[in-house]
């Protein structure tokens, strides 16, 4: 089994000294299911922030996919293809008012041809079900289209482990079914899926690996 | 701004190239401000509402209503270039009306002068109106770009662009929580609370500008916000009527 993903006893202090993370470690392997839990500010979305080398930890060690991150630009772009990361809110990833625009950001910085990035653009937005929004102008979008719209344009970069913060919650029962579903998807093909959520039901029904998280500490 | 939006998304000449619709705009309105003269105006409002209704299917309505609204407003800033106020006990030429001491009058001349401007101003408007009502401004940024405008010009316009409707949104969530809270009851507390608002409308954008920098590097940004190219259709006999619309307001300047 690889580990994509690796917390190592990771200590995070923000600016203004709030500990966010104190000794925080946990594995993400390929084909696993993963469910974070936690109370408000037990430190699930910093702890996300690190698989990509958003935030620097103060002590311990990241690794992705055996490696040990490499905070230069060069080794940032390497890691950020490998690991998708979806934000708590839609509306702090959506830059561009135009949906399709936005949903191709991802795949032209990967470099792709143009065709490469429009047929990654129709793949995710219909595996989102967001193939009939991709006219529409963003803000025109309700909350849940939204957050669908925001999967697209990490899952058109077709990441090894997804990480997402919270993804589910607004979704009405249906999508929520569907984007479960391309969850399952993306870990049959050898992928990895980590959910920071409050949903329970979701831990019991669908995670391998339950992880809660405390005061700055991960419990598996 | 959201009627413009939505009529801007939702017309039929959507989908045709913004360099096609930007240039017969253009053309209009740089004509009627070499040309001008009142009928080249004129038959350019015409072309304009005829192309925005006949061709992008707008409601002759919406249309017709923005252009009034500007005329109005135009009107109204011409006013003082119509008539001349003067004191003393000499009437001025032209006509006038005399009240009290002072003088209100106005002279075929100035009429004119105004109506010049008028028509100059509202040709200018109707063909920007048909621009602005026919294409999103993802279009216009997009036609920017092809026009190679710097890059940095064109990210800040789609980062602005969507922040607007970001804080428009967030603005009115705060407004009603606080009108929730009893936040405007009386014209003090509605003071203290828009205050209140500003202050935390400014740390809100300046939270906001730090995630969606987080969210742009985790999807890999390299400096600039490079997206797909919008496809657009090209609609051949536009072209022609556009050669006819020239046509038609230089005649109308040389019969004059
Ligand atoms: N940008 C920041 N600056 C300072 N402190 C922060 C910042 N972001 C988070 N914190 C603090 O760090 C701690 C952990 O926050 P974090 O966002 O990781 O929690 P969380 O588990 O994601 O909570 P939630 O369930 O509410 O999303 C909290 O005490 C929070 O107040
Ligand atoms: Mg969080």
């Amino acid at each position: 089994m690889t580990i994509l993903v690796e917390w190592e006893d990771l200590v995070y202090h923000y600016p203004g000294g709030v500990v966010a993370l104190d000794g925080a470690s946990l594995q993400l392997a390929a084909g696993q299911r993963m469910v974070l839990l936690g109370r408000n500010g037990s430190g699930k979305s910093t702890l996300l922030r690190h698989a990509n080398g958003l935030l620097r930890p103060q002590r311990g060690r990241v690794r992705v996919a055996g490696q040990p991150l490499d905070y230069a630009r060069a080794g940032l772009n390497v890691v950020r293809r490998q690991v998708g990361l979806v934000f708590q809110n839609p509306d702090d990833q959506l830059f561009s008012a135009s949906v399709a625009q936005d949903i191709s950001f991802g795949p032209m910085n990967l470099g792709l041809d143009l065709d490469e990035v429009r047929a990654r653009v129709a793949e995710a937005a219909q595996m989102c079900d967001v193939g009939d929004l991709l006219e529409r102008p963003t803000h025109a979008l309700s909350m849940g289209q939204k957050a669908r719209v925001a999967l697209a344009g990490v899952l058109a970069m077709r990441p090894l482990a997804l990480l997402a913060d919270e993804v589910l919650a607004g979704l009405d029962p249906w999508a929520y079914e569907q984007v479960v579903a391309i969850f399952d998807r993306l870990v049959a093909q050898g992928g990895a899926v980590l959910l920071a959520t409050h949903d329970l039901r979701l831990a019991e029904r669908w995670a391998d690996v339950v992880a809660v998280m405390e005061q700055g500490r991960v419990r598996v | 701004m959201q009627v413009i939006d939505r009529y801007a998304y939702a017309n039929a000449i959507r989908q045709v190239d913004p360099a096609q619709k930007g240039g017969l705009a253009l053309v209009a309105l740089l004509l009627c401000l070499l040309l001008d003269h009142p009928l080249v105006s004129g038959l350019s409002i015409g072309w304009m509402l005829g192309l925005a209704v006949g061709w992008a299917r707008l409601p002759g309505r919406v249309v017709v209503q923005a252009l009034v609204a500007q005329a109005l407003f135009l009107l109204a800033s011409t006013l003082s270039v119509a008539l001349s106020l003067s004191w003393g006990g000499v009437a001025p030429r032209g006509w006038a009306v005399q009240i009290g001491s002072l003088w209100l009058s106005s002279s075929p001349a100035a009429l004119q002068h105004a109506l010049v401007l008028v028509a100059r101003a509202l040709g200018s408007a109707a063909a920007l109106n048909f621009l602005i009502l026919t294409t999103p401004l993802v279009d216009l940024i997009d036609l920017l770009r092809r026009l190679r405008t710097p890059e940095v010009l064109i990210d800040l316009m789609t980062l602005t662009y969507r922040a607007i409707f970001v804080l428009l949104e967030s603005l009115e969530r705060m407004r009603v929580a606080q009108e929730a809270r009893l936040g405007y009851c009386n014209p003090h507390r509605a003071m203290q609370s828009s205050a209140l608002l500003i202050s935390q409308l400014f740390i809100e954008s300046y939270r906001r500008s730090q995630r969606l920098q987080e969210s742009l590097e985790s999807r890999g940004f390299q400096g600039t916000l490079r997206v797909l190219p919008n496809t657009y259709r090209h609609d051949v006999w536009a072209w022609r009527l556009g050669a006819v619309m020239v046509a038609s307001l230089v005649l109308a300047r040389l019969t004059r």
